[in-house]
């Protein structure tokens, strides 16, 4: 299958996947895969060789991905700040992105047995039409499969991504599905595309850059970040084996500090809830703060109200995004 | 005193706004206290001071005060030329010839900021005062007040062996270069200003 290459890893490398996967292994790991037009220039090819490379090397690092138990993978294949390259390239982008889905639309069989679930994140109205419809048929024909997760960031950029999440709520809100209370870090999470995944336990950016480049900041905020200097096309398995280990040297530390923002944010979310319940029995007359039972009751309904709009909203937000898709896949039947 | 400006010029460019974020457990005042006054006598216009726990903040005039020490120490009789302001105090009277504003900052001005302002903006949406199309990206940006007033980062000098920016101003932090130091712990100058350099050999292709 052209988007995940057959084959098994060697002896030396199984034995080196067994000594790594007796320590904490990430369960998603998100790619910068940067490093294709340098490596262009360095073989002296064209640029659309190094890209059409890096897409290979794509096919590879999921393999090993998968050898290695990592279940989900989330790459930046393209964000908005990459449509103000020359035309010229930028169509070779657009050109590679249509072979390869509809490569992958022929490979629906492979993709059935190896469970792999295709999503696509990002603005895609900002695409060609056709690629839009490609990316639809991708995305719908996969969506039930769930051995291996496989998320493509295209014309994607995270303020864009946070931004539409906060319009998506506002939009809630508009519809009278939402109150403005309701917003929270936990429901902004829910309105990202990235919302079916968990955060990536860990980052790598090949090609040397120590930056993010607006890629998932909102979900890797506390994500093991690792900056290798090899180029993209020519990243190897140990590279992958030097990232795990990094992760597996910060998972410790990591775990703590996501435990103790976890803990914090409950904290706040608890004191707001309690503030709110004491100005709704003030309201009601209630004078004593004592009357811990009525507390209670309004907090314990207060809160399930508020799971109930939320759940609703969910719900219209989740219908809205498959129209978006299914529209797409008629209008090309 | 002289070779403070002079090691900033000398650089080919010089960060506008440095985060200088801890990850280490126990922080220390006084090495936060001499980072501080070198990325002011260096030249550069906007700092911001990061630990996940919050320590920092909650201790806010202990920093200040070691500040002002080490200002007292290190730059000596330039002093006038080289006051700080410090942003998140409510100190009235501006300092003339003011050079540098410090923000001391914690996980409450990074997603909390970006939820504070998507509720705000829902309530105006309740009110009927927008609707959700108004809301894009430069709008968001406008609604954050974590950082009112600075630019983004350009440099982040992450301090300790962890990984991770652990929730450093998420959105702010986009096109940010993010330079790794083992410890700030008795950090020398030295050390500083060779991560400067590190910062001033970064290429910037801005998407293109």
């Amino acid at each position: 299958m052209s988007w995940i290459r057959e084959g098994e890893l060697t002896i030396v490398e199984r034995f080196c996947a067994n000594i790594i996967k007796a320590g904490p292994m990430p369960k998603h790991v998100a790619f910068i895969m940067d490093g294709n037009r340098r490596y262009a220039q360095k073989c002296h090819v064209e640029r659309q060789q190094g890209h059409s490379q890096g897409f290979d090397k794509l096919a590879q690092t999921l393999r090993w991905c998968l050898n290695l138990g990592i279940q989900e993978v989330t790459v930046y294949a393209f964000s908005i700040e990459n449509f103000k390259r020359s035309k010229e390239e930028v169509d070779g982008l657009m050109d590679l992105a249509r072979q390869k889905f509809s490569r992958l639309l022929e490979e629906q069989e492979n993709l059935k047995k190896h469970g792999v679930c295709i999503r696509v994140l990002g603005d895609l109205p900002l695409l060609p039409v056709d690629i839009q419809e490609l990316i639809a048929q991708a995305v719908l024909a996969t969506r039930n499969y769930n051995k291996c997760f496989l998320n493509v960031c295209f014309a994607y950029t995270s303020r864009h991504e946070i931004s539409n999440a906060v319009r998506e709520m506002a939009w809630g809100v508009e519809q009278g599905l939402l109150e403005p209370s309701d917003v929270s870090e936990s429901l902004l999470d829910k309105c990202l595309y990235t919302n079916n995944s968990p955060d990536p336990d860990l980052l790598i950016r090949t090609s040397g850059e120590v930056r993010l480049s607006d890629f998932l900041l909102w979900q890797t905020s506390h994500s093991c970040l690792v900056f290798q200097s090899v180029l993209w096309p020519e990243y190897s398995f140990w590279n992958l084996c030097e990232a795990i280990l990094r992760f597996q040297m910060n998972y410790g530390a990591l775990q703590k500090a996501r435990d103790s923002y976890m803990e914090e944010r409950r904290r706040q979310q608890m004191e707001r809830d309690q503030d709110y319940v004491t100005r709704k029995l003030q309201q009601e007359g209630c004078v004593s703060h004592g009357d811990s039972r009525r507390r209670r009751t309004l907090l314990q309904k207060c809160t399930a109200m508020r799971e109930e709009r939320i759940q609703g909203f969910l719900q219209a937000l989740e219908h809205k995004r498959a129209d978006f898709f299914e529209r797409l896949c008629t209008v090309s039947a | 005193r002289q070779r403070w400006r002079a090691d900033g010029r000398a650089l080919r460019k010089l960060p506008v706004h440095v985060g200088l974020v801890v990850t280490e457990e126990e922080p220390s005042y006084a090495d936060m206290a001499s980072l501080v006054v070198w990325c002011m006598a260096v030249g550069i216009s906007y700092v911001s001071v990061y630990d996940h726990n919050g320590i920092f903040k909650r201790n806010n005039s202990r920093l200040m005060d070691e500040i002002l020490k080490q200002q007292q120490e290190l730059i000596g009789l330039d002093c006038s030329k080289y006051t700080v302001e410090f942003a998140n105090q409510d100190k009235t009277g501006q300092v003339l010839n003011c050079q540098s504003t410090l923000k001391v900052l914690s996980p409450e001005d990074g997603k909390a900021d970006i939820v504070k302002a998507a509720q705000n903006f829902c309530q105006l949406v309740a009110q009927q005062q927008r609707t959700h199309t108004d809301l894009d990206v430069n709008v968001l940006d406008n609604l954050l007040s974590s950082t009112n007033g600075f630019p983004d980062p350009d440099l982040v000098l992450k301090f300790g062996p962890v990984d991770s920016t652990l929730g450093f101003l998420p959105w702010h932090i986009r096109l940010t270069e993010i330079i790794s130091l083992p410890s700030h712990l008795n950090i020398s100058y030295e050390e500083f200003l060779s991560a400067l350099h590190h910062y001033a050999a970064c290429e910037q292709r801005w998407g293109k």
